[in-house]
């Protein structure tokens, strides 16, 4: 359980990284906190000539107020935004997925970044930026262009980043009240990859009204993915807690690749995955209307 | 009087393991030491057809690469003391020569500068394999016309069988209740944090091989490498400072083992191999794999007539060792501490194309599992609450003395005051009518029990003595020798305790050596729950000698009498004039530096050797484990909500260590009964090769455990009784009795585990409760 050997390189600025990242090509790969690429290496799924390593780049890490938005470098550690209260006031959607990754030592190493750009398809943060329409920064030598979200994430381990790009930042959209969020997701021990999990974001118009509603589900496909379906079946109906099995059974109804493994069948995580959206429902619709 | 035997003394091991300087195996550096890798099988069964290693060999750093052809005809005699040279073993070739057996079979080493060199070369190692059909499923393997081994058509290892089932179906027949349940126990081990480990260095001129090891048995190894190399035994040394964890898998050295210490004896230089958790998982061996269909017959009362069990067990592709000898305890012990009049058992040890059978911590634990689940089922089928079922079969001290149907003859044991401590801990009216309100509202909780007696200290020819060697030095400082063998298990604090009562001397004036086979006596290290028993007998047996002549020094210097002597505080006293004294350091130097001081007809020096011989055939133990759980019929998950343990180990030698043993090995259970798996898909690759998959439970998924005593003497030294094993023995039936019990309401049975939340869902779905 040895690295293939890699050469390292420590660059210090965003320019000169994704400088390194033209000239390196498919045999560079950028490392933030290790947490799945260090086991990756050491079990040699995966194997670079040339890691870049991004803790240097000081300008990556930090977060941001901007015009309704939040801005987080993509080397903010997971440790950082889950203490931060601007993070568990303007994007608690965010706060409150942070706990559920890993193990604090894993969260004291593993950034935002790294978790977006790895996305796994049972990851929180992927899912948690799709619920949120993020859209996400990235540069090369080429230039620095915004991708949202939906366009991000293509599937199992694979995003919408160039081989030469890097990704920089994510920005959140800050929801106006009356909104609630939550995040619910079952897994088999604490701090595990979740076997079915569902993010729900509603947002009431002023007669109580969803105007806005947004479903995120993660551990149920190649990639998180949103139920747009269940969503739109929710617009302008007054909130109700007992349409939670229902939208939950919706949410799941068109998913078609619903991974099985040791741990569960494809039909019992779509069975999770529903209840998992009714409970994640329940908890935002009760935040909504009662703040 | 004993200020330390029974006290929480702090363990003396924990400055240095606590801060990170514990001298483990791979800590052990030597000059130009070498590194080793294994090239494994990625199948389950196949010919090797030829392996090419030029161009590893090509790859800078790397030393050699070995092959069977180049190690197994080195082998000289290969058996284990433990069982013995007479026992019928089963293959266990160094490296895979013909064929390979399962996934992980080692089928060359690749030796290196580092590990790192090492696997960069044994990726460059090509074999070709001619695959072969595997024989996956142990539980199919008997009707198989495909055989792991060649010299075991029908892959049957062995068979194990009481008095004829036959002759017990009148009682069946007869009886008002016959419940019948089958039991399918998965493949889970014993994964210590240290994986396996080993470092051999031959010395050539001298003739002479210094292994270091991952070991809880250095003597063990000794031997083993002794006939293995065909080297003289004093010619070995092994040496072990700290082992982390071994739980019964490190008790013999392995096929791994065997090709370092093989290659060793051809290198210029020490030989290192430390296993990887991907190799642990893989090949480091399985055990509790196994399944029976146990029966009872009751009376109209609850009363058990009869029992039996028959049983069989995955003996894995090259299990250590044969798995028949020590596979014989399931059935011995199946009929646990209840009357049960009559009954037999069969076992079968079969063959499959997976990783070998190793021992783990209560080897025979299925014999719990089997009986608790099926007294559970019984007491439901019959209308019963399984608690009274238990009251009305349970053996009480009147019983006692009294053997099982088998012949294991109990005594000193207490399985009944357990099983009501236990209950009272809980307030088990409280929570029945707990579960009765939260059934009411669609939540299911359950509690479950697990009662079984243990033997412990077995006397067996390899584990039936202990030696000890005490030395006071001429400062007056004692250091006790003994074989050692922890695994992190508190036996040197153990031994210091001990041996600071026995002589009377201050605890911080005694220290121990152990685990080097050049200092200690032999010994048969760490397993079998001996160690306290056997080193409490064997420190004194061998102090008694010692304290004799400490007072017959001092009461010749102080010229009183012997008896007027107290040895208190490493100070030997005038009872009721303590001005009259001598310290232990003054004694010494009248020991060894004024022979004309010392009294006639004792001799120089204080050191003394023993060995103690234990006159029981075993020592056995007793506890009722009992937890409750909460069942979320939705996602399958089960919280466990208390966790209590009522044992019976005698008086504790340190109630630390006791409760640490306790809750080890319910942890253990607890993986087992909910999370662990060594699983394999149908083609034989497994599919938990590192912790994303073995899930071991954590601090998070296990409750607080509360811990009750009683208190039975044994009749052996101290009154002690082991404590290792049970823990991991009466864990696992009692969870999975406790969610049978909240799953009972909706018609459920458990016959297959580990209990995963989707085994859950999917028989509460079977029930037909559920709308999905």
């Amino acid at each position: 359980m040895k690295p293939a050997a890699f050469e390292y390189h420590a660059p210090t600025s965003a320019e000169e990284t994704v400088a390194l990242l033209a000239e390196l090509g498919d045999e560079g790969k950028t490392i933030a906190g290790g947490q799945s690429l260090v086991p990756m290496l050491a079990l040699r799924l995966a194997t670079f000539g040339h890691l870049v390593d991004l803790r240097r780049v000081h300008e990556l890490r930090g977060i941001e107020q901007r015009d309704g938005t939040v801005r987080i470098g993509a080397t903010t550690t997971q440790a950082t935004l889950q203490r931060s209260e601007d993070i568990r006031d303007l994007v608690p959607l965010l706060a409150r997925a942070t706990p559920l990754i890993g193990h604090f030592q894993i969260r004291s190493r593993g950034t935002v970044g790294g978790s977006l750009a790895h996305a796994d398809a049972a990851a929180e943060y992927p899912a948690v930026a799709l619920t949120l329409d993020a859209e996400l920064e990235a540069l090369s030598v080429r230039g620095r262009r915004t991708i949202p979200a939906a366009r991000f994430l293509t599937g199992t381990w694979t995003t919408a980043l160039a081989e030469d790009e890097l990704l920089t930042a994510v920005t959140f959209p800050v929801w106006r009240r009356p909104r609630g969020f939550a995040i619910e997701e079952f897994a088999r021990r604490s701090g595990d990859f979740a076997l079915a999990g569902a993010a729900v974001a509603v947002g009431l118009d002023a007669g109580g009204r969803v105007d806005r509603c947004a479903i995120g589900l993660f551990g149920l496909g190649p990639s998180a993915c949103r139920a747009h379906t269940a969503e739109a079946g929710t617009m302008g109906r007054e909130p109700a807690e007992d349409m939670a099995d229902d939208i939950g059974r919706q949410a799941l109804a068109d998913l078609d690749s619903i991974p099985s493994d040791l741990h569960g069948s494809a039909g019992y995580r779509k069975r999770v995955g529903a209840a998992m959206v009714a409970r994640a429902w329940r908890r935002a619709v009760r935040e909504a209307v009662h703040g | 009087m004993a200020p330390y035997t029974g006290t929480r003394t702090p363990r003396v091991e924990d400055p240095r393991l606590l801060t990170g300087t514990g001298t483990y195996v791979d800590d052990v550096v030597r000059p130009g030491m070498l590194h080793a890798c294994f090239v494994r099988s990625p199948v389950a069964r196949a010919r090797i057809a030829a392996i090419d290693v030029s161009e590893a060999l090509r790859l800078d750093g790397v030393h050699a690469v070995f092959v069977a052809q180049d190690l197994n005809s080195g082998v000289h005699e290969q058996w284990y003391t433990l069982n013995g040279p007479e026992d019928p073993d089963t293959p266990r070739p160094p490296l895979a020569a013909d064929e390979v057996r399962f996934v992980g079979d080692p089928v060359a080493m690749v030796v290196a500068v580092d590990r790192y060199r090492a696997e960069d070369a044994a990726e460059l190692v090509v074999v070709d394999y001619d695959e072969l059909p595997p024989v996956v499923d142990y539980a199919t393997a008997l009707e198989s016309t495909e055989s792991v081994h060649a010299t075991h058509p029908g892959n049957l290892v062995g068979e194990l069988a009481g008095r004829p089932m036959e002759e017990l179906a009148p009682v069946f027949e007869d009886a008002p209740h016959v419940v019948g349940v089958t039991i399918r126990q998965q493949a889970y081990c014993p994964v210590p944090l240290e994986t396996r480990g080993i470092v051999a260095e031959w010395s050539a001129p001298a003739g002479e091989m210094t292994v270091w090891a991952a070991t809880q048995s250095p003597h063990e190894v000794r031997s083993f490498c002794a006939r293995l190399l065909g080297v003289d035994e004093h010619r070995v040394r092994v040496v072990m400072r700290d082992t982390g964890g071994g739980f019964g898998q490190k008790v013999l050295p392995q096929r791994e083992d065997m090709c370092v210490l093989l290659a060793a004896a051809k290198l210029p230089a020490a030989l290192k191999w430390i296993e990887d958790r991907q190799e642990h998982l893989m090949a480091a061996g399985q055990a509790r794999h196994e399944h029976g269909e146990a029966r009872l017959a009751l009376d109209d009362e609850g009363r058990i007539l009869a029992a039996t069990l028959d049983h069989v067990q995955d003996a894995g592709a090259y299990p250590t060792p044969s798995p028949v000898q020590s596979g014989l305890a399931v059935g011995l012990l199946f009929p646990g501490p209840y009357r049960i009049p009559q009954g037999t058992f069969r076992s079968r040890f079969v063959f499959s194309n997976t990783s070998g059978r190793v021992a783990y911590r209560g080897p025979w634990q299925f014999e719990s599992m089997a009986r608790e689940v099926l007294l559970d089922t019984a007491a439901r089928r019959i209308g019963m609450d399984p608690v009274e079922l238990r009251r009305r079969n349970m053996l009480r001290r009147e019983d006692l003395p009294t053997a099982n149907f088998n012949g294991m003859p109990y005594d000193h044991i207490t399985p009944y005051e357990t099983f009501e401590q236990a209950l009272e801990m809980l307030d088990c009216p409280a929570f029945r009518r707990e579960q009765e309100q939260a059934r009411a509202q669609g939540r299911y909780l359950g509690l479950g029990t697990c009662t079984y007696v243990e033997p412990t200290a077995g006397a067996t020819p390899f584990h039936g003595t202990e030696g000890a060697t005490i030395r006071i030095e001429p400062s007056g400082k004692v250091n006790v020798y003994v074989a050692g063998g922890s695994c992190g298990n508190s036996l040197e604090t153990t031994v210091v305790q001990l041996t600071a009562d026995a002589l009377g001397a201050a605890i911080e004036d005694v220290s121990t050596i152990q685990g080097d086979t050049a200092l200690t006596p032999y010994g048969a290290g760490t397993g079998g729950s001996r160690s306290g028993p056997m080193t409490a007998g064997a420190i004194a047996e061998t102090a008694a000698g010692l304290r004799d002549r400490i007072l017959a020094i001092a009461g010749h210097r102080l010229e009183v009498a012997v008896e007027k002597l107290e040895l208190t505080g490493s100070r030997a006293s005038v009872t009721g004039d303590p001005e009259k004294s001598l310290t232990l350091a003054e004694i010494a130097d009248i020991a060894y530096f004024q022979p004309h001081a010392m009294p006639p007809g004792v001799p120089a020096g204080l050191e003394a050797s023993g060995r103690y011989r234990s006159p029981h055939l075993m020592i056995w133990a007793n506890a009722t484990h009992l937890c409750t759980c909460e069942v979320d019929i939705v996602t399958g998950g089960v919280k466990l909500l208390r966790y209590i343990v009522s044992e019976d180990c005698g008086p504790m030698i340190n109630p630390s260590v006791v409760e640490g043993q306790i809750y080890g090995g319910t942890v253990q259970g607890i993986g087992g009964a909910l999370y662990e798996h060594l699983a394999y898909d149908e083609d034989g690759n497994p599919l938990a090769t590192t912790f994303m998959d073995y899930l071991l439970p954590t601090a998070t998924e296990v409750p607080v455990i509360e811990l009750g005593h009683i208190e039975t003497p044994s009749p052996g030294p101290g009154g002690h009784k082991g404590v290792g094993e049970g823990g991991a023995i009466g864990s696992a039936p009692a969870i999975v009795n406790a969610v049978a019990d909240a799953l009972a309401p909706l018609g459920v049975e458990i016959g297959r585990l580990p209990l995963t939340p989707a085994s859950i869902v999917e028989l509460v779905e079977q029930a037909g409760v559920m709308t999905p």
